[in-house]
């Protein structure tokens, strides 16, 4: 169930109004409203992997519970707490990675010759894992090392795991953040309503508008590589940065707004990373969420560790972090390299020491940046669509591929398309424009949408968002899958 | 070294760390209240001040520090 469906709107309007009008200034009752919701989501594709998330949430609430009532004793509580984060971690690698491994350590074998019959298993990967894994690691870490109480309440821990609008692709909150949440009341906000409202009105402009459409475009090029020029390679490389960003942002705005309408205050996994001006500042404002979560729970410790090697310690810390985000995206050596590959992008930011100066993003009085921050915007933007043809490559060797293709003579050649598609990505380019634009414009708040609140008309407001809503039904795309619920 | 002496000398360390010679230092100051207090220079400040002050910290001391209060808190108990 997508959220730009149908059947989630009917979903969504049974549970609004069981959560606010039936149970409502019961907080028990609609946290049970949320987890009955919430399991019913989940399983609503197939309902065979709901016993996977409900043994591991039991299993890790029964953790959190044992790890602090022998807190006096440090050896078995942290005997207890490495058995929780290895059974997270066990999840992940059996259901992500074991047929990767066996593929790899097969190739190996081949490679000295040496012959291997180990064949793959048929594991099927629960949609969310994750991202629900990486909630149950963080809530252990934080029982252990002391920042949170356990939760005693069963039906409160497993809405923070299952909670529907995040458990497919995020954004991932931490326990700190959203379990308070759920043990306070929560009663129908207007405001955060209307918020919440105008979150997932732009969501659903990204994803709907921007992604589903070159989704359709982009998919087919990457299917037929070899008969491509390479200025339609590079062409289509750049559009994918957008369908990107636009899918993922779009699904990540819509959790915040479902999110908010439930009286929520979900994390947020974006701040405007095309307005970066260097690699280091992008990953600030990318996937926020997972680069955080990484950086306590991954960087930090290592970067820790190796403090006394300076700022190669610091490098290492960065590549090993980087690898494990490349490889989080799935079991291919296309994000291992991925990964690496920005890592090592972060070598000359630290020997230069520019990593750690955050100067902010200044604008003169159009609003417009110095030419200076435009092309280290431009310069950044440009790396990042590189390296998404790695992303975006099944393996290796097709990533090599469009490479190689993009740098020949044809470059040179306007691309060519169908008349349907050009005059597709003609409207798709003005809408990625006007999108940039309003992006730019209103990237001081959480959500571009919000600065409409400066207008003292409020009918101009609502023209503004009917010709949002508007554009949205005319120029949808085909229903594409979220690009990161894959993950 | 008494809390005062420790705390001027933190507070040298942050103005170094995120070069502000202005910057002045409080117990419950956070990474929220300084620009440029990330997890980056945050290391550099663990260094600074362990080098300054020739300590080590554990990790699990990283943990308990959650505002410069703690932080000069766990140095009187090392040093003071």
């Amino acid at each position: 169930m997508i959220f730009n469906s149908l059947s989630f709107l009917i979903f969504f309007v049974i549970v609004f109004f069981l959560y606010y009008f039936l149970f409502k200034e019961n907080t028990k009752y609609q946290n049970w409203i949320l987890l009955l919701s919430s399991y019913f989501f989940y399983g609503y594709v197939n309902w065979k992997i709901i016993p996977i998330l409900l043994i591991a949430t039991v299993i890790i609430f029964t953790l959190g519970i044992a790890i602090h009532s022998t807190e006096e004793n440090e050896k078995k509580s942290s005997w207890l707490a490495t058995l929780g984060i290895l059974l997270g971690i066990g999840l992940l690698v059996y259901f992500k990675y074991f047929n990767f491994f066996i593929d790899s350590f097969s190739s190996v074998l081949n490679t000295l010759g040496l012959k291997s019959n180990i064949g793959t298993f048929n594991i099927i990967m629960p949609i969310g894992i994750s991202f629900f894994t990486f909630k149950l690691i963080s809530y252990i870490i934080e029982v252990h090392s002391g920042q949170i109480e356990p939760s005693k309440d069963f039906g409160v821990f497993a809405t923070y795991v299952a909670f529907f609008p995040t458990i497919m692709s995020g954004p991932i909150d931490r326990p700190n953040n959203f379990i308070p949440q759920l043990l306070s009341k929560r009663s129908f906000k207007y405001d955060l309503t209307v918020n919440g409202c105008r979150q997932i009105l732009w969501g659903l402009f990204q994803k709907a508008v921007i992604a589903d459409n070159l989704a359709t475009i982009i998919n087919g090029v990457w299917d037929d590589i070899p008969n491509q020029s390479a200025s339609k390679l590079l062409l289509i490389a750049i559009l994918y940065s957008f369908q990107l960003y636009t899918d993922f942002s779009g699904y990540s705005h819509m959790a915040i707004g479902v999110g908010k309408i439930l009286g929520f205050h979900i994390t947020k996994n974006f701040n405007y990373p095309y307005f970066s001006r260097n690699i280091a500042e992008f990953w600030r404002n990318w996937h926020i969420s997972l680069t955080s979560w990484l950086t306590d729970y991954i960087f930090m410790p290592l970067s820790f560790k190796f403090r006394s090697f300076g700022n190669w310690g610091l490098i290492l810390a960065i590549i090993i972090n980087f690898i494990l985000v490349g490889l989080w995206h799935g079991a291919n050596w296309t994000f291992v390299i991925y990964g690496l590959f920005h890592g090592l992008l972060f070598i000359p930011l630290i020997l230069t020491e520019t990593i750690f100066k955050k100067n902010k993003l200044n604008v003169n009085k159009y609003g417009l940046p110095s030419i200076n921050d435009f092309f280290k915007i431009i310069g950044t933007f440009s790396i990042w669509t590189l390296s998404l043809i790695i992303f975006r490559a099944d393996n290796i060797l097709q990533a090599w591929n469009y490479f190689l293709d993009i740098f020949s003579p044809s470059l040179l050649n306007a691309p060519k398309f169908t008349s349907h598609d050009l005059a597709l990505i003609f409207i798709i380019i003005i809408f990625i424009f006007i999108f940039m634009l309003i992006e730019w414009y209103g990237k001081e708040t959480e959500c571009p949408l919000f600065q409409l609140d400066k207008m003292k008309n409020k009918y101009s407001r609502w023209v503004i968002y009917f010709i949002i809503l508007l554009s949205t039904i005319i120029f949808t795309g085909g229903k594409q899958v979220f690009i990161y619920v894959q993950f | 070294m008494n809390k005062t002496k420790i705390t001027q000398e933190v507070e040298a360390i942050f103005r170094k760390v995120f070069d502000d010679d202005k910057l002045v230092i409080n117990m419950t100051m956070t990474a929220n209240d300084v620009d440029n207090w990330d997890s980056l220079t945050h290391m550099l400040l663990i260094v600074e001040v362990e080098n300054t002050f020739n300590i080590k910290f554990k990790l699990r001391d990283l943990n308990k520090m959650k505002n410069v209060g703690d932080m000069i808190d766990l140095l009187v108990l090392k040093i003071g």
